[in-house]
């Protein structure tokens, strides 16, 4: 029998572990998987590219011409004809199209970056007001802002038809007193009539100046906001407010509605990314909104709130942590969406305006000449499109795997 | 003396599809301050709901206090407003609840979750905090409770996480202490160190505790007065030894009756009391047990009888026969 010698033997603290974080663990999953890798290389060469084009290889669009070069094929070695190299050939005005696609992949990122900020900002916090306070009491502050944005919002409409502005003043006032006196007559006729006929008065008696037909128009609708001002508003039916409007919205085909954005704010790449990231708001909004739901009824959010926490304390520090998976993962896709969206607009040409290098409009620029047999005119801004996207896609559906392996099938 | 905590008439609703669910019904009792009292009743009885009332933290919608006052040191805590309320939670009444591996947050450190709260009813430096929770992890037993700081609850046991929301709750020196069923999730070994951490931490500190929980030998061993509640009401009150020993009400007496025991001979089948607990949704006119209990008279279904002293303050039973049954129990 062997000799044990307990000093050879260390014994193995097992409630010592060495710490290993939660992003650590995912980028880990994240870096194991090929499909992520291959996305992420081409984000990082997307990204890399564009920036590097933008602050170092200067790009002047509007002075960039020469007929005498108009679309001739790639080539890769300087000859008689051509003087200047042009791997990926020229377009209908004798641009450079490598040049080109490598500038437009800045565009491309500033559109996604700006719509997804656009809508990942809006669409998470009314994501996160509506989620969490369907089920918790709102402070009187709370209300007060609520019930006086309500107020403020209906004055506008009130406001727009007659063309004054003391209805929005009215009605934020009237906002602003049903969220205080919220326990004063609440549920009461008396309460609904009051602020019903303040509500109509206000609004009608302005608009009369304008004619009569208007002032019935804004009384009418004055007495339906004041009545509508007079419930004892909760949360709930705040998140059932906006979850039907973002469903309005999301009632609309996408690019339609991108286009009627567009169409009313003017075309231009500025505008074509307000536009799409409005029409990405609703889907952040739902996202956010169900995260926070399956989130707000855990024990150590009920805890958090028996310690005294306030509620803005709650919604930043306690569950936006612990919602950020899914909302990483759509922002990564969305990114995709956005650049796909800024090409179709561009495409129809209501998005960058056109000596601009946009890729979806050197596509709506060349496909006429491909028939003439100019492929290279539409191929590489289109491989462009299809490989920003591809990786976009890849590097989302990578992080979604690394973040939430459960998910996994 | 004053009581520290003394509940009148408070009534909760939950106002459901379908229909209005009677979670507590009049419940009214009062709580010295070093008091431990421990409630007692099965699952959906209203012991739950009726701490989260107090502390205003029922979801509403659908739940609604719709009667009652809760008076906590001179205070009537029902007519605070939701600012007034995030005040008194966790400086005046801290709750424990019953399933430490979710009532952690699991994205942050067990010592950022103490100091958090530390800071929000104390005016100290974060340093400060931090020395604190390291102190207070101390207290309730966490080995290497200053290296314990960074870790995250995943990193810790079921029983390291009890003991590590103990400290949250007592972060603020609470006078009262709200104990949601901490033991219910722990192993038994477990349980047994987590009564007597709690024991020794009310001796030294002093604060009252309410102990909630469906386990009679558990309160035995902690309780000073015990609160029995069925279907949102208190059936019986009274000091500890009078509830084990003089038990009057007929449930309290099936509840006790349905304990195992070590003394029982082999083979002895456990007793169980017939039944289900009524829907809340439908109470009964009469007294909520009538439908379950042996002894019913006609008088029982109609009237739901009051809660009357036997022994002062010491003993009170909500039964119109506890007279006549008051010999069988202590049999």
């Amino acid at each position: 029998m062997a000799q044990i010698n307990p000093e050879e033997f260390t014994v193995t603290d097992f409630a010592v572990r060495e710490h290993r974080s939660l992003w650590g663990d995912a980028w880990g999953r994240l870096i194991s998987s090929n499909t992520a890798r291959l996305g992420m290389f081409i984000v990082i060469l997307f990204v890399f590219s564009a920036t590097f084009s933008h602050y170092f290889w200067e790009y002047e669009p509007k002075k960039d011409l020469d007929y005498s070069l108009k679309l001739k094929a790639p080539n890769l070695i300087v000859t008689e004809e051509i003087p200047s190299i042009h791997p990926f050939g020229t377009d209908k005005l004798g641009r450079d199209i490598f040049r080109r696609v490598v500038h437009g992949g800045w565009n491309s990122l500033r559109v996604g970056i700006v719509a997804v900020g656009i809508s990942l900002f809006f669409g998470g916090v009314i994501g996160l007001l509506t989620g969490f306070y369907e089920t918790v009491i709102m402070t009187t502050i709370e209300r007060i802002v609520l019930f006086g944005i309500t107020g403020f919002l209906l004055g506008m409409l009130s406001a727009w038809i007659s063309n004054q502005l003391i209805q929005l003043v009215v009605f934020t006032l009237l906002g602003l007193a049903a969220g205080y006196y919220k326990d004063i007559l609440e549920g009461k006729l008396s309460r609904v009539g009051i602020f019903g006929l303040l509500g109509a008065l206000g609004s009608a008696i302005p608009a009369f100046f304008m004619g009569a037909s208007v002032a019935l128009i804004c009384g009418i609708l004055g007495l339906l906001s004041g009545v509508l001002l007079s419930m004892a508003l909760d949360g709930r039916f705040f998140s059932n407010v906006m979850m039907r409007i973002m469903d309005m919205i999301l009632s609309f085909p996408g690019y339609l509605l991108a286009i009627a954005i567009v169409a009313f704010l003017g075309p231009g790449l500025g505008k074509g990314m307000i536009a799409i990231g409005v029409v990405g708001i609703p889907v952040y909004a739902r996202l956010t909104r169900s995260a926070v739901l399956s989130v707000v009824h855990k024990e150590y959010i009920l805890a958090a709130q028996s310690v005294g926490e306030s509620h803005g304390r709650i919604i930043i520090r306690h569950i936006t942590p612990n919602i950020l998976s899914p909302i990483i993962v759509q922002t990564t896709m969305g990114l995709a969406n956005a650049i796909l969206s800024a090409a179709a607009l561009g495409f129809l040409g209501l998005g960058a305006i056109p000596p601009e290098p946009e890729w979806g409009a050197m596509l709506g620029d060349s496909y006429r000449y491909l028939t003439s047999g100019a492929w290279w005119a539409v191929l590489y801004p289109g491989l462009a499109i299809m490989l920003s996207v591809l990786g976009f896609n890849l590097l989302g559906d990578g992080l979604r795997d690394a973040l939430d392996p459960k998910l996994r099938t | 003396m004053t009581p520290l905590l003394e509940i009148k008439n408070l009534k909760t609703r939950f106002y459901t599809q379908d229909g209005v669910v009677r979670a507590v019904n009049d419940v009214s009792y009062t709580m010295d301050s070093g008091e431990i009292l421990g409630v007692v009743g099965e699952s959906g009885c209203g012991k739950s709901v009726h701490a989260l009332s107090m502390m205003q933290l029922i979801p509403y919608p659908p739940g609604k206090i719709t009667n009652g006052e809760v008076w906590l040191d001179g205070q009537d805590l029902l007519t605070l407003n939701e600012e007034e309320m995030q005040k008194v939670r966790g400086r005046d009444i801290a709750m424990i609840f019953q399933d430490p591996m979710t009532s952690l947050n699991p994205v942050f450190t067990i010592g950022f979750q103490i100091t958090e709260a530390l800071l929000l009813h104390n005016d100290m430096t974060k340093r400060e905090a931090k020395d604190r929770a390291g102190e207070l992890l101390e207290l309730v037993g966490i080995p290497g409770a200053k290296d314990s700081l960074d870790d995250f609850p995943h990193q810790f046991s079921g029983g390291m996480r009890q003991r590590a929301m103990i400290a949250m709750g007592l972060s603020c020196e609470p006078k009262l202490l709200i104990a949601d069923e901490p033991t219910t999730a722990l192993d038994v070994t477990i349980q047994a160190q987590i009564i007597d951490l709690v024991k020794k931490l009310q001796e030294e500190l002093g604060m009252a505790i309410m102990w909630i929980t469906h386990d009679l030998g558990v309160v035995a061993e902690l309780a000073h007065t015990i609160n029995v509640m069925y279907a949102g009401s208190i059936i019986e009150t009274g000091q500890i030894h009078n509830i084990y020993k003089e038990t009057k009400h007929p449930y309290t007496i099936g509840l006790l009756g349905s304990l195992p025991r070590l003394d029982d001979a082999p083979g002895t089948e456990l007793v169980s009391i017939p039944g289900l607990p009524p829907d809340l949704l439908a109470l009964p006119e009469g007294c909520p047990f009538a439908a379950r209990c042996e002894y019913r008279i006609e008088k029982c279904l109609i009237e739901k009888p009051p809660l009357v002293g036997i022994n002062g303050k010491d003993h009170s039973v909500a039964c119109w026969r506890w007279e006549e049954i008051a010999g069988i129990g202590s049999k």
